[in-house]
């Protein structure tokens, strides 16, 4: 007992000695090894536990609390656990024997057997019911948990339940009957859902049950009529329409539909409008399906009302119809399909129309009534979204300067010229327009979050950190947004350190984010018991489900990888030779100077500030302990610069169980198999490598990246020396074996594949690159054909109707990558300049390429400390000179310019 | 759609969370830039200091200063009021000036005044519907401006009969 209060109140190891003590003393005391088995579990130590649980049965098998404490943790057992390894937790102990398939994951034989042991104990207790039943559900064998169910149900009085747990009652109800449903006894739970209809509280989940159930049982007629009346309590529920669609056989998952389907909607939603007149969703949803001219009558009377009454949010609305449809195009220079043209080009002409007939005339067109003045700023505000969006900068950035000189003071336009100048490459311009932004509204959380990205996308550390700091509990500086799970902000303040350079912090972020996704697992435990007290069974099972797909999360995907590329970084360029960092910047010198100026400053302020925080971290800690004695210790971090990541030995090794991880999870993403290449080929793992090659194939055979990994993958196969050991051996007749299976090398050299594929791609920039780089791989003689192969790509304007001014081909992004090849890949720097010269061209606003119109250009770098004061053009500080100079005139105050 | 065009007018008032509006309608309507006093004294002002919404964006404002007058009597003083370009005409300087004139009536303040450009004809005009007379010309008052002469105006603010 003594043990156990100890350690809580965090005097751990005494707590354990004690209770060791007490297990000399008594070995045969179930109370000690129950005790034993508790401090394990809260220090996350789940097999031990279980094995001191089971110590503690074998004294006394009968004993309830030990055995319910026991079936919460076969729940977790050889889930991802904290193994601490010399004081730092490492989570995530994937074992290579596929522990994390959702069947082994769990112990649940354990789990039922021990639910059923409860049963039999105290079948008087409900809990014990509904768990050996959930048990039985998590095994797949739901038709066993509905019996158990009904063999509960069957020990009720019939006056059952009484008032004060009616809800319970039902809850358990909806869940056996979710049983049934998904047991494919269709009929008998709807006949059970009919019977039990008075003991159901829920009264909407009981409606969308039977739906479900009629449409699955095909009697779609009813169904649709139960969605029509869904559709009267919330006609704003996308999944009542969705119902409803598939009702009538309307519905279509690639939003392609017959000229027939598109009548029968339409005049399914001409009715449906009649109904609901004050549903926006009524109105939007036939912009989906209508085409032509018919969409643009349908759209003109969408947008318009929304612009008078200006919704910001009105161009996020209607972006789905700018999107591909379907997955037409994963190559990056894909021409749009002619269907997304039309939709936005019938957008872009009426907004224009719009616009016109309101500037010049007040007025819509053909109307009598004024539009208020705040119109023509929503129409311009939605332009500048627009173009925005159609990568045409020039005229979004005009639009939206128009609209902020129309009505300086909505915080929206300064956002969207942010994202217009991060589109445009212009980073450190698009992070003082989020500051503008976030002065003018200081009690807004997500316009301070949006200014913080754009910070950290700028590289400005230090000043994020600062930033971020203002919404989170005061004096708990850093510390608080990792409590608070805060992985937004750790993705890209990652990000921004591996493009610094900096890895340790880097990986020190991107293994934050991470860790948190071994908290949200373990965060589960708390449901186990409560869930089926609370008996929210349905919640419940669908919760645990989302745990076990936990990992495919977006957020955990790119940690992981990023996690991974800088464990690859760190293996190509080994610690501490910051000579190498400074060759990646291939700058002019005089650029060079600048770079070093500014990081030394950066670098500077970041370790005053960081020193500056921790100290705080550590006092704060210490007394929130005394306040709250309760409190686990927060341990001090042992490494907060990351350093210690940085020296970890074998940096391959480390990504392997990140990789693991992604293929698992994110078996479909060619980022994943695009790093496991390259982490097996720095490992030699010539048939790992192998695989991660063929799953590219298998996913995007056209990819340029794909290409890439084939013509290397071969090339180095051949390259290597004749197999000498048996392993060797082997590895080499299977690749001889698979050689022939892979069309594109079919009966061709390496060479011969790549010139196909460039046969095949002629036009795409980024092809092109990818066999230029091969062609250098492949005969380092080539060089200057590679090179020119890229030089001679043509960036072609797009195929578009457009109004204003044309679109280039090329994208931003695709193009700095070539920039990097030229410089340190094919290392031809005078080709490098030239391009860089060519893409200045493109992109006028790009930092990276120094355009004339980026601020890398106006202000010299220097956006850290920039004055704002003139509306929107924070990204020239030229222009706010004037400001003091006025200012200072005391009298000038008084200054009286009436307007009306 | 029939009440469509019946927009929402509103005013609320200035917090160092929101100054920043004031200060962009200031650069935006005015042809100075206000220093930090400008501000203090318009968040010390309290309620006499307002934005005007017009249907949730910030449009316009009007600014005052206490003043404490000789023999311990307070009168507002108008920094200034101002509204956007495309949405005067529509009452909202009206009801920002009608706003601080019914604090005045309520807190029994007897004096309110400002200073206007001996040019600004349609501010004369505005402010004397209101019952503002010129009672000073000031020679050179403002520096880079042309005129630099300027006019006060002032109102005194009849002690109510309905007592409140």
């Amino acid at each position: 007992m003594k043990g156990l209060t100890l350690n809580c109140m965090d005097r751990k190891s005494e707590a354990y000695e004690l209770v060791r003590l007490g297990l000399k003393n008594d070995l045969k005391s179930h109370v000690c090894w129950h005790v034993y088995g508790l401090l394990y579990r809260s220090d996350r130590e789940y097999r031990e536990a279980i094995k001191c649980y089971r110590n503690a049965l074998r004294i006394d098998p009968d004993n309830i609390e030990i055995l319910r404490d026991l079936s919460l943790l076969q729940f977790l057992r050889s889930m991802p656990q904290d193994e601490t390894v010399e004081g730092v937790p490492k989570s995530y102990n994937v074992d290579g024997k596929g522990r994390f398939i959702v069947a082994q994951m769990r112990d649940l034989t354990g789990f039922v057997e021990t639910r059923q042991q409860l049963l039999t104990l105290k079948p008087n207790h409900r809990m014990n019911w509904i768990g050996f039943a959930v048990a039985h559900h998590l095994i797949s064998n739901g038709a066993k948990a509905v019996e158990i169910l009904e063999a509960y149900e069957g020990t009720l009085e019939d006056d059952y339940p009484p008032d004060n747990e009616r809800c319970e009652h039902g809850e358990m109800l909806l869940y056996k009957i979710s049983l049934l449903e998904e047991c494919g006894f269709l009929e008998r739970a709807l006949e059970e859902l009919h019977k039990k209809e008075p003991k159901i509280v829920d009264k909407l989940t009981y409606k969308e049950q039977e739906v479900s159930l009629l449409v699955k049982l095909g009697r779609m007629e009813e169904g649709a009529n139960l969605y029509k009346a869904l559709l009267a309590m919330n006609p704003d529920n996308y999944r009542y329409h969705e119902g409803l669609q598939k009702c009538c056989v309307l519905h279509s998952e690639n939003g392609k539909y017959s000229s027939d389907e598109t009548d029968q909607l339409d005049a399914l939603y001409k009715s449906l409008a009649k109904e609901y007149t004050w549903s926006s969703t009524v109105k939007r949803i036939p912009l989906d399906f209508l085409q032509g001219d018919k969409f643009r009558d349908a759209a003109v009377n969408y947008i318009k009302p929304l612009l008078t009454k200006g919704v910001p949010s009105l161009f996020s609305d209607l972006s789905p119809l700018y999107d591909h449809p379907g997955k037409a195009s994963l190559l990056t220079t894909d021409f749009p399909s002619p269907f997304e043209l039309k939709q936005a080009d019938i957008i872009e002409q009426l907004v224009l129309q719009l616009e016109h007939s309101v500037r010049n005339d007040g007025r819509y067109p053909e109307r009598t009534e004024k539009e208020p003045p705040s119109t023509l700023l929503w129409i311009l505000f939605f332009l500048a979204q627009h173009y925005d969006r159609r990568g045409q900068y020039d005229v979004a950035l005009s639009k939206i300067d128009e609209a902020i000189q129309h009505t300086p003071t909505v915080i929206d336009l300064y956002s969207v010229k942010s994202r217009i100048l991060k589109h445009a490459g212009d980073f450190s311009a698009a992070a003082s327009l989020a500051d503008e932004a976030r002065c003018m509204d200081l009690a807004d959380r997500y316009i301070n979050s949006e200014c913080v990205k754009r910070m950290l996308q700028a590289d400005q550390v230090a000043l994020a950190e600062k930033t971020a700091v203002l919404f989170t509990k005061d004096g708990d500086q850093h510390n608080n947004l990792h409590d608070m799970q805060c992985m937004w902000y750790e993705l890209a303040s990652g990000e921004s350190y591996f493009r610094q350079g900096d890895l340790g912090w880097a990986l020190k972020k991107f293994l934050a984010v991470e860790k948190h996704y071994a908290d949200i697992t373990e965060d589960q435990f708390d449901f186990h018991s409560y869930c089926l007290r609370k008996m929210t069974l349905r919640a419940y099972v669908e919760m645990l489900k989302f745990q076990d797909r936990l990992h495919s999360h977006a957020y955990f995907h790119k940690a992981a990888a990023s996690a991974i590329r800088c464990y690859l970084k760190l293996y190509d360029s080994p610690l501490n030779s910051p000579a190498e960092e400074e060759d990646n910047t291939s700058k002019t010198p005089s650029q060079k100077k600048k770079m070093k100026k500014l990081r030394k400053a950066e670098r500077a302020k970041k370790l005053c500030f960081i020193s500056g925080g921790e100290e705080k971290n550590e006092e704060s800690s210490a007394s929130g302990n005394s306040k709250f004695g309760k409190r686990h210790i927060k341990p001090v971090d042992p490494d907060p610069h990351g350093e210690k990541l940085l020296k970890t030995e074998d940096p391959l090794a480390e990504t392997s169980k990140y990789l693991k991880l992604l293929q698992k999870h994110s078996p479909d993403s060619l980022e994943t198999h695009l790093l496991s290449f390259e982490a097996n080929m720095r490992k030699q793992k010539i048939l790992l490598a192998f695989q991660a090659v063929k799953q590219l194939l298998r996913l995007d055979a056209e990819n340029p990246d794909s290409h890439r990994c084939l013509i290397k993958f071969f090339h180095k196969v051949e390259s290597m020396p004749a197999p000498v050991t048996d392993a060797e051996k082997l590895v080499r007749s299977v690749l001889e074996a698979e050689r022939p299976s892979i069309s594109q090398l079919q009966n061709k050299t390496l060479s011969e594949a790549n010139k196909v594929f460039l046969g095949k791609y002629e036009d795409s920039l980024m092809h092109r690159v990818a066999v230029a780089e091969m062609l250098n791989i492949l005969d380092p003689a080539r060089k200057l054909e590679a090179v020119k192969l890229i030089e001679d790509s043509s960036n072609k304007v797009m195929p578009t109707n457009g109004a204003l001014g044309p679109v280039m081909e090329w994208k931003l992004k695709d193009c700095i990558a070539v920039h990097k090849l030229l410089d340190k890949v094919l290392i031809d720097q005078d080709a490098a300049l030239r391009w860089k010269v060519r893409c200045a061209e493109y992109f006028p606003y790009s930092t990276y390429f120094e355009g004339s119109r980026s601020s890398a250009v106006h202000n010299s770098l220097n956006n850290l400390d920039i004055n704002t004061t003139v509306n929107g053009g924070a990204s020239y500080p030229g222009i706010s000179g004037s400001e003091n100079s006025v200012a200072s005139n005391g009298k000038l105050e008084a200054f009286k310019n009436l307007t009306i | 759609m029939a009440g469509g065009r019946e927009v929402a007018i509103s005013l609320d008032g200035v917090r160092d969370k929101n100054v920043m509006q004031l200060k962009k309608l200031n650069t935006a309507i005015f042809p100075v830039r206000y220093n930090e006093k400008y501000y203090a004294d318009a968040l010390a002002s309290g309620e006499f200091t307002k934005l005007a919404y017009y249907s949730d964006i910030c449009v316009g404002s009007i600014a005052c200063r206490l003043e404490k007058k000789e023999g311990g009597a307070i009168c507002v003083y108008i920094m200034t009021l101002g509204v956007l370009a495309p949405y005067r005409g529509l009452g909202i300087g009206t009801k920002l000036l009608n706003h601080v004139l019914e604090l005045c009536l309520k807190q029994h303040i007897p004096e309110i005044y400002l200073h206007v450009q001996t040019n600004n004809e349609d501010a004369i005009k505005f402010y004397k519907k209101f019952g503002f007379e010129i009672t000073e010309t000031i020679k050179n008052y403002y520096t880079n401006i042309d005129p630099p002469d300027c006019f006060v105006l002032t109102k005194f603010v009849a002690p109510s009969q309905e007592k409140k």
